[in-house]
This record gives structure tokens, C-alpha cells and sequence, in this order.
């Protein structure tokens, strides 16, 4: 019986401390692992007892790359248990403080992480040294991402303007207006990034995955939304927990999640795209087309194409927000709490992150829990190599190893925050 | 000055942390290929492929420890690494995840976990220089990029970093920034806290939180008094100390005066 | 120089004043409402002064209040002087290229800006004569200090109401505003809102030439003397302080010290709001590649445990220590060094220091028990 065991180690360009195993016997893909070895920090535990105005900042520590999503997702999710709902430009403040984080996020991840896989490079250090303007364009992408946080946010990295009821400050109309340029700018290298990538070349592979996301009337989902499949889910956010379930497994201090009565299923840009590409910006839309991509993708290769399509609506959201944007009267609405329980998903650049928390009646938190998209994405990501390195088998060790990152890295999975969440269920044996 | 007769061998490690401190040297976007040819970025899982061998001229590390793995590994590092500097509040003072040192880890584990046996974790989340001698700290939550391209820099030439340890209160004061404190009567951990943020919080409207860890002397007692007087329970007051440096001891010691 | 009787401005006389100001190329910058204070920053215009706003102070605690009337100048000191503008808090020295060709320096110091300053009050033109002394009429010339100072055209304003920490009288100051300004206004409420303009120099003449103005009467002359004789009756602190520096030198070791150390958080904020602290500190800054050198300044502060950094370790790293050097040098050391207190009784160290540390209580309580030998620092 011969066994071939492919492991890596440590993957490199994923965020967080992930490992690889895929099991082969007698030519047959036995067993994909990716296995979550990045320490448990139990932030659902720590945030008992803890008062609701802190949550912003405590879950913005979740994730280096993704605080925003935790912020939005938080501060959502305990807003509706006291009743208040963001309009006008408080709401259209959040917005825009999310297309920072999608710039920021997905052009790292297109330039930074991804596109050395297509190209044969180690990493974007390496290949700068044959394409520095290309990595300095990714840079610059990345950059006004981040200056939207900054000038938002007051920084990039665990914004410290986001509070219940809105912002502890909002901004003056004239700081936001520098951005204008440097959005119009980047807007255009957005579109060269979608261009520049579509002349990649793709395996042609598709699974046909469950794909969930939000979706909303009239816009691309950010911070609100029902929850949608493409196999007939329709939910409000309050019952994901009826429809969705998590388990434990030995491999991975990520928790595992699954649709309850189904199976996995994805989320994230593929199934953002594949369920929303109608409410893109037209030049979103047109460039998608160019770029070859139909109104649905199923090709998770392919999401190097969607995430930089989602970079060029990212912008265009951007500039409409700030043309648009009329100085309100008070930073943030008044929230007094009250005890309850709030749900909220927003779409982090990874996909869709779920809150719930209970507090009592004097803001202090009971219970939380909060679900990444990367645990979501999990299993989908473990079938994915075992189904596609079937047909790869016959490739040497490297190289197979190499794909099965790829393919790892399809997904943008964000480690760090994948690992500290609360189950909600008995695991299954 | 004549330049350095190799370029300096950097490696990033990553510990229990939510990679933000790492992010940073991505974030330097208009400095890093010049990072790049100034050092030989040899070993930064994050950014690229690569191998852990030979030893390092310059090891950032970020995160705590929190399992025996790691207990090990870091020792490891500290052996591959000629200076080692810790970056950001989980290394240089625990971290957020570094709240279970208060509590009962095995509770934590049953809430989050359903199947505990498969988690190895401490009971306790502790800084990196807990464990090795640690060449330079380098505070923040997350650190500011312009004083990580300061610590690299200060390593290629030859020099102490300029990370000055006084009071936030000095980054308002420069910035223009009305203090918050004495103006609105709002909580504010400036005039313990380290500087290096450039003083954000109060900019916006916000009190400090102290996520840069305690300055140089700092006085907490007296800070304290000033505010139970604003009106702060015991318990928030705790919870005021208790963040993102934990571990940090006057922080720690604060937070135990104080409580419910 | 007031070789001219006062005159009479009402409010468009103070928009023109201002307009004609920017017309001959000044930034004015003035009192304006920001957040939660009345700072010193640039304006636009007249409405941008806080008409009707007046500030409460006290140790640590600053309120803005609405007043019941239109006051222009209805306030006192703002959170920080005027030493923002006229000795940066942040300035570029100079930058050095050293490239394959060489080394090139250039320098950084010369501010393309003239600034008029408008609304200083008596005890913020003492403390600018203060730095003057220190930083032009010293053995070296500060230049980046000289360089703004020179072209600064002032404007002062004589202080209606004294504030819950002024004790201008008391350092010799104030409330009147008698040296050091190109014009000096007091402002008459009443059925008519003017303006009592005194020039002091002949830049002032000429401007106030150019605006519509009248000569003051006798009874609008002496309504104004009533109103700085009010202020000055009514100080909210006091500080004798004919003896302060024979007093601080004499009790080194009193154990006042001791209890302010407990006190005092070392964070700084008193020397930053001083309007005559004057330290600074200079570092360096290089690129990657070691070609670019940038050297910088910025406001440093005693309470620093680096300011006291010899060869191998910090000499003052008590906080009783760092607070006692303040202070002595503040009331006492500044004498023999400048000839003058370095104090000019504005209270922003009382108003700003976030545990309401009040220097005049400080040297009262050592006053009232000279002889009370304190533990000696470590």
C-alpha cells in the first residue's frame, strides 16, 4: 500500500499559522487537512464581562488585516439590541470606512499573496525584482485603502473611531476631500489589476459550492443585508443560527462550520460576486465582463479576478460616498442599553463574519460569539483539495505541494481570526 | 559612513497575536522595497515562501506565548537571532488574550471548545520576555510603522532606536490636540501611557486606552483618584488597566487595586 | 511708544482690522472655537472669533460657557499660548544629501509666513518678552525663533475678567497690557460694542490710520481703566512672589516635595502649556540607504527621565526631583539666569495639569511651614 503523505509545515502568504496534509493511498486522495495550529486566544470567553462600548476595540484584535469587519459586525449587532439604526451619513460613513478595508485587504492579498502563485514566485519581494512597478502599483492600491482608515478610522491597523451609535468623531467634509484624488487614481489601477490578472492562467475547475452572502436592495452588501444562497437560502441575520452549525475537530483550532441538514459551503468574494454582480458599479460590471467572468463564478482560481473587481467597486463605492457626504449633526446616535440579544453579519473582505451577543441591562456583555468567514470556509477549503489534487497526482511532490497552497490560498483564509470562537452546538462524534 | 559589508539578515516570527504588528512592515507601502534592499528579508511566512536557517541579524517577533509549543519554539528563535526585538503588546506585555491570566483558563477553553482534550493551550498568555532576553521593545497595539522603520534602521546603522517613553500627553501637546480630560472630564490613560501613536484618541474625541502600555514612570495611583472622581466605578476602572498590556506590571498592578 | 491718545473702533473697524492685516500678506491667527476650548488658530474673519462664549478654569478642569452677552475677547488664557506659532513645536533644522557627487546641507529654517497675532493678553506679551530674552538676547540667537518673531505683527487685548487660575498681579504682568504690542484693544460693552484702541508702535499707527476710528472720550478712557482695575482686583489665584526664589532655594529638602511627587504623573503637560518653557530636544533622522539626513527639532520637557541623561544613566529620576527642578528653575534659577521669573502668572499649568497640581498652593505650603525637612531623594 503505498502512502504519500504531502505536508507543509507552515504556509507562507496566508494570515495566521496554518498547516497542510493531504494524505495519498494507492493514488487516491485519502485525506486534505488544513490543519489550524494558530493558538486559541478565546475571545469570546474574555469578553464576558466586559461593557458593550469596549467591544469595538477588544474584537478589532482579532485580526490585523480585518479589524473594521469585527468593529462592523460588533458594533451592529449590539446597536440592535437597543434598537438604534444607522441612516443618512452615519451609515454612509460606515460604508466607507469598510471600502477602505476591502482596498486594503484585497489588494494585499491580490498583489501580496496571491499573484506570486500564477507568476512562480516565492513571495512579492521576489517578485519585485522582475516586476517592481507592478509591486509598487500593488502598493499604492494598498495605500489609499489605508488612508481612507487612517483619515476615518485614525488609523489602518485597529481603527480607534468606531463606537456605538456611529463615530466618536466624524469628519469634516474637507478631510475627506483629499481622498478624492487619490481614489480616482487608484480607481485606475484598479482596472489595471483586473486586466493584468485576467491574463493569468487558470486551471479550469469548478465545485459546485453552496455559496453564501449577504444581499440587500440596491447595493453591494457591506454592513447589511439578508443572509442569501444560491440554493434557495433566504434569512434574516437573527436565524443564521437555525440554519447554520459548528463543530470541532481535532485537526484545527478553527472551528468548522456547516449549513445544518447540508454540508459546507463558501463565502467570500466568490459568493459575494456570484450572488450580488447585478449591483455592482457599472464599471465593476464592465470590466468583470471584459475580464471574461459571467454573472456567476464557481472557479475559486478565478477569485483573484473577482477580489480585483471588487477593488475597482471598492473605489467607485468610495468616491460616491464622499461626494455624496453631508457633515451630520451629532457623530453618533445615542444608545442606551437595554438586556437582549443582537445578531449582525457584515462582509468582511473575506466574507461573511457573524456576531451575536448577549448583554444585561447595564451593557455588560453575557455572551458572545462570532464567526469568521475562514471558519466558515473551512471544510470547503479541505474539499477543494481533495477534490482537485486527484487530478494532480501525477505531478512530483513540489509541485503538488505547491498547488495545494494555491489552492489554499484561493480562499485568502485569515488564521488569526479563525481561530477563537464559540461553539453552539454539541459536537457531533 | 561606509555601508555594512553584508546586508542584514531580517526574519519575522509570529506568536499568539492577530498579525496587525506584522502587517505593519507591509503597511510601510512607499518603504518597503527599500526595506528590501537594505535588509535581506529572509524569513516572513506572511510575505513569502521560504525556510528558517542560519542565524538572523535582526528578528522581529510578535505575539505572546500561550502553548507549550511555543514555550519552546521561542527559545529556538532567541538562539537563530543575534538582536532580538519584540514588536507590539502581545509580545512585549501579553496581549488582550493575556485576560485569562486573571481567570480560569480550563472555564475558557470549556466555553469556546467543544472538545478541550484537542486544544493545547497555557493557562496563561505571557510576554516573550517572560521566557528569553529580549534586545528592544517596541510598544503598540499595533505598533506605528514609522518607529518599526525606525528600530530597522537604527539596526542597519549601528544605533539605539529613538522610540522616546514618555506620556501621549506630549503627542497631544504637539499636535494641538485640547486635552480631553481636563476639557470634558473624560477618561484618558494619556499621562501614564507610552507615547508613539502620535496621541490619535484624544484627536478623536476619545480618551486614551492606554494600547501602547505604561510610560516611563508612570503614576497610576494618582491618575486613579483623578478618575474614581470623574465618576468611574471600580469595576471599569479595572477594566480601564486590564487591555491590551495586561502583563505590563504597573498596568497590572493598577488593575489589582482596583475591582468589584 | 504710545505717543497717541486711544482711539474708538467698533466691529466693522475689528473685520476691517483683520482684513487689512491679511491684505498686507498676514495669517492672523486669533481665538476661535474648537471641540471643546477656545484655541488660538487661524481665521477668516470676525465671525470666527467666539462671540458670546467665556471659559471657566480651575485646577484640571476647563468649561466652556455661554455667556448672556456678544463678547469678542469674553475669556482668558486658551490651552496653549502663543509659543505654538512663534517657537514650533516641531521644525525642521536642515537636510543633508550624500551622494556618489558629495555632500550637500540645506536649510531648513526659514518660514515663508508672517503671522499677526490678535487677542494676546498682558501676561502672554510678558511671557513672549520672556522667551525674547531667552532665545534672541542670549550668547546664540535661536534663528528659527527669530525668523517668526520678527515678522509677527500683535495685536493685544486687555483681559475683561480675570480667570479662576490667573495671577498675572501677582508675577508683575498684568491685566494691562503695557509693552511689546503694535496695537492694544479693550473691549466696551454696553449699548455700543467697540473697541478702546491703544497703538504702541508706529506699524500699529498705520494700520489703525487705515480703518474707521474715532478718538476715545474721557468717560469711554476711564470706563476702560475700571475694566482692567476690576479684572485685576479679582485674580483667581495669587502668588507673592517677591521672595519666591529665596524661598524655593532655601527649602531644597522640604518635605513638599515629597508630596507633590505623589501627586504629580510626570507626564509633562505643565511645561508643554508654559508659554515661557523653552526646551527643546534634536534628533536625526536618515534614510534607509544613509544618502538623506534630516535633522528635526521639537519641545522637550525636564519631566522627561532622557532630559536629565548623562554619560550612562538619568540623574533626576524621581518624580520629586523632575517636579522640584520645574519648579525652582520656573520661579527660582530663571532669575539668576535671565534676569526675570520665567513665570508670568497665566495658570495654565493649574488649569491643564490633569490632577490640578497648583503651583501657587505648592509654594504656599512651603511658605507656611518653612522649616520641614522632607525625605531626601535617592
Amino acid at each position: 500500500m503505498e502512502r504519500r503523505t504531502i505536508k507543509v509545515d507552515l504556509l507562507a502568504r496566508v494570515e495566521g499559522e496554518g498547516a497542510l496534509r493531504l494524505t495519498v493511498q494507492n493514488n487516491v486522495v485519502r485525506d486534505a487537512e488544513l490543519r489550524i495550529f494558530e493558538p486559541p486566544r478565546f475571545f469570546e470567553a474574555l469578553l464576558r464581562g466586559r461593557s458593550w462600548t469596549e467591544t469595538p476595540d477588544i474584537v478589532a484584535r482579532i485580526c490585523g488585516i480585518c479589524p473594521v469587519a469585527y468593529q462592523m459586525s460588533a458594533v451592529h449587532a449590539l446597536e440592535s439590541i437597543a434598537g438604534a439604526r444607522l441612516e443618512g451619513p452615519l451609515r454612509d460613513l460606515r460604508r466607507l470606512l469598510y471600502c477602505g478595508e476591502w482596498i486594503e485587504s484585497h489588494a494585499l492579498h491580490v498583489y501580496m499573496l496571491h499573484a506570486p502563485d500564477f507568476l512562480g514566485y516565492q513571495g512579492s519581494i521576489d517578485m519585485a525584482r522582475d516586476h517592481a512597478d507592478l509591486v509598487r502599483q500593488g502598493l499604492a492600491l494598498k495605500k489609499v485603502g489605508n488612508e481612507i482608515l487612517e483619515v476615518l478610522g485614525g488609523r489602518a491597523i485597529h481603527p480607534v473611531n468606531v463606537c456605538l451609535g456611529g463615530f466618536y468623531r466624524a469628519p469634516r467634509k474637507r478631510e475627506l476631500l483629499p481622498l478624492v484624488e487619490k481614489l480616482k487614481r487608484a480607481r485606475d489601477l484598479a482596472c489595471a489589476t483586473v486586466r493584468w490578472v485576467a491574463g493569468f492562467e487558470f486551471f479550469d475547475l469548478e465545485r459546485d459550492y453552496e455559496l453564501v452572502a449577504l444581499r440587500g436592495p440596491g447595493e453591494y452588501p457591506f454592513n447589511a443585508g439578508r443572509i442569501v444562497s444560491d440554493k434557495g437560502l433566504d434569512i434574516a441575520v437573527e436565524d443564521f443560527p437555525k440554519h447554520f452549525q459548528e463543530e470541532h475537530v481535532a485537526h484545527s483550532n478553527a472551528l468548522h462550520a456547516h449549513r445544518r441538514g447540508g454540508g459546507a459551503y463558501l463565502t467570500g468574494p466568490l459568493a459575494r460576486y456570484s450572488l450580488n454582480s447585478d449591483q455592482l458599479s457599472p464599471l465593476a460590471k464592465e470590466l468583470a465582463k471584459e475580464a471574461g467572468l459571467g454573472p456567476v463564478c464557481k472557479n475559486p482560481f478565478r477569485s483573484i479576478i473577482v477580489r480585483a473587481v471588487e477593488l475597482v467597486y471598492a473605489c467607485d463605492e468610495a468616491l460616491r460616498l464622499i461626494e455624496t457626504y453631508q457633515e451630520p449633526d451629532r457623530s453618533a446616535v445615542a444608545v442606551q442599553p437595554r438586556a437582549g440579544v443582537g445578531h449582525a453579519a457584515t462582509e468582511a473582505p473575506r466574507g461573511m463574519l457573524y456576531h451575536r451577543y448577549r448583554i444585561d441591562a447595564a451593557g455588560m456583555i453575557q455572551e458572545a460569539t462570532i464567526i469568521p468567514p475562514t471558519s466558515q470556509n473551512q471544510p470547503s477549503i479541505e474539499q477543494d483539495l481533495r477534490t482537485f489534487a486527484g487530478g494532480w497526482l501525477d505531478l512530483d511532490d513540489d509541485t503538488l505541494r505547491l498547488r495545494c497552497e494555491l489552492a489554499i490560498r484561493n480562499h485568502d483564509p485569515c488564521i488569526s481570526c479563525a481561530t477563537h470562537f464559540l461553539k453552539l452546538d454539541v459536537v457531533r462524534d | 559612513m561606509a555601508t555594512a559589508p553584508h546586508k542584514p539578515r531580517l526574519a519575522v516570527f509570529k506568536f499568539s497575536s492577530c498579525d496587525g504588528c506584522q502587517l505593519s512592515l507591509l503597511d510601510c507601502e512607499d518603504e518597503l522595497l527599500e526595506v528590501a534592499g537594505a535588509v535581506d528579508i529572509a524569513y516572513f511566512p506572511e510575505a513569502t515562501r521560504g525556510d528558517l536557517h542560519g542565524t538572523y541579524d535582526l528578528a522581529l517577533v510578535e505575539g505572546s506565548i500561550t502553548t507549550t509549543h511555543d514555550a519552546a519554539r521561542i527559545h529556538q528563535v532567541r538562539r537563530q537571532s543575534r538582536r532580538l526585538v519584540t514588536i507590539g503588546a502581545c509580545a512585549t506585555a501579553g496581549g488582550i488574550q493575556a485576560l485569562r491570566n486573571f481567570k480560569d483558563v480550563n472555564e475558557f477553553i470549556r466555553v469556546v471548545y467543544a472538545r478541550p482534550e484537542y486544544i493545547d493551550t497555557l493557562a496563561t498568555s505571557t510576554p516573550i520576555s517572560q521566557h528569553i532576553k529580549v534586545d528592544f521593545e517596541l510598544r503598540g497595539c499595533p505598533i506605528n510603522k514609522k518607529q518599526l522603520l525606525e528600530v530597522i534602521n537604527a539596526c542597519v546603522a549601528g544605533r539605539q532606536p529613538n522610540t522616546p517613553p514618555h506620556s501621549v500627553c506630549h503627542e497631544c501637546k504637539l499636535r494641538g490636540t485640547t486635552c480631553v480630560m481636563v476639557s470634558s472630564g473624560t477618561a484618558c490613560l494619556g499621562p501614564v501611557t507610552h507615547a508613539g501613536c502620535g496621541a490619535v484618541c484624544p484627536a478623536y474625541n476619545r480618551g486614551c486606552y492606554g494600547c501602547f502600555g505604561p510610560m516611563e514612570t508612570p503614576n497610576t495611583a494618582s491618575l486613579s483618584r483623578s478618575l474614581r472622581a470623574f465618576g468611574l466605578s471600580e469595576d471599569a476602572l479595572q477594566r480601564l488597566y486590564r487591555t491590551f498590556n495586561p502583563e505590563a506590571k504597573p498596568f497590572r498592578a493598577e488593575s489589582e487595586r482596583h475591582g468589584a | 511708544m504710545q505717543d497717541q491718545s486711544p482711539s474708538i473702533i467698533a466691529q466693522d473697524g475689528l473685520a476691517a482690522l483683520i482684513a487689512a492685516l491679511q491684505k498686507q500678506g498676514y495669517r492672523v491667527m486669533a481665538p476661535t472655537r474648537h471641540d471643546a476650548a477656545i484655541v488660538y488658530d487661524e481665521i477668516a474673519g470676525i465671525n470666527d472669533l467666539p462671540a458670546g462664549w467665556t471659559d471657566q478654569q480651575d485646577g484640571g478642569t476647563y468649561r466652556l460657557l455661554r455667556r448672556d452677552d456678544a463678547a469678542l475677547f469674553g475669556y482668558v488664557a486658551a490651552p496653549q499660548s502663543w509659543k505654538r506659532f512663534l517657537h514650533a513645536p516641531l521644525a525642521q533644522l536642515w537636510q543633508l544629501e550624500n551622494s556618489g557627487e558629495g555632500t550637500r546641507i540645506s536649510d531648513a529654517s526659514a518660514p515663508q509666513d508672517r503671522l499677526a497675532l490678535l487677542g494676546v493678553r498682558a501676561c502672554e506679551l510678558q511671557a513672549i518678552a520672556v522667551q525674547d530674552r531667552v532665545l534672541l538676547q542670549g550668547p546664540y540667537t535661536d534663528r528659527q525663533y527669530q525668523a517668526r518673531r520678527q515678522g509677527a505683527f500683535i495685536v493685544a487685548v486687555n483681559c475683561g475678567q480675570a480667570g479662576g487660575t490667573c495671577f498675572c498681579v501677582s508675577m508683575h504682568g498684568g491685566p494691562k497690557a503695557k509693552a511689546g504690542y503694535d496695537l492694544a484693544l479693550t473691549e466696551l460693552l454696553g449699548e455700543e460694542h467697540a473697541f478702546l484702541v491703544e497703538v504702541g508702535s508706529e506699524r500699529g499707527a498705520d494700520l489703525l490710520a487705515g480703518l474707521p476710528h474715532r478718538p476715545a472720550t474721557a468717560v469711554e478712557t476711564a470706563r476702560a481703566e475700571a475694566i482692567i482695575a476690576h479684572t485685576a482686583a479679582s485674580m483667581g489665584r495669587t502668588m507673592p512672589s517677591d521672595d519666591v526664589r529665596e524661598l524655593l532655594l532655601g527649602n531644597l529638602e522640604h518635605k513638599q516635595w515629597d508630596d507633590v511627587a505623589e501627586r504629580c504623573l510626570t507626564c509633562g503637560n505643565c511645561t508643554l502649556v508654559c508659554p515661557t518653557c523653552f526646551c527643546t530636544t534634536v534628533w536625526d533622522e536618515t534614510s534607509l540607504s544613509g544618502e538623506h539626513t534630516e535633522r528635526w527639532r521639537r519641545w522637550d520637557s525636564c519631566f522627561t527621565v532622557d532630559f536629565s541623561y548623562l554619560h550612562g544613566g538619568s540623574v533626576r529620576t524621581s518624580a520629586q526631583s523632575r517636579y522640584r527642578q520645574w519648579i525652582t528653575h520656573k520661579l527660582a534659577n530663571w532669575v539668576d539666569q535671565f534676569g526675570t521669573s520665567g513665570c508670568v502668572g497665566c495658570g495654565r499649568c493649574i488649569t491643564w495639569c490633569p490632577v490640578g497640581i497648583d503651583i501657587t498652593a505648592e509654594v504656599r505650603a512651603i511658605r507656611e511651614s518653612p522649616a520641614a525637612p522632607g525625605v531626601k531623594e535617592t
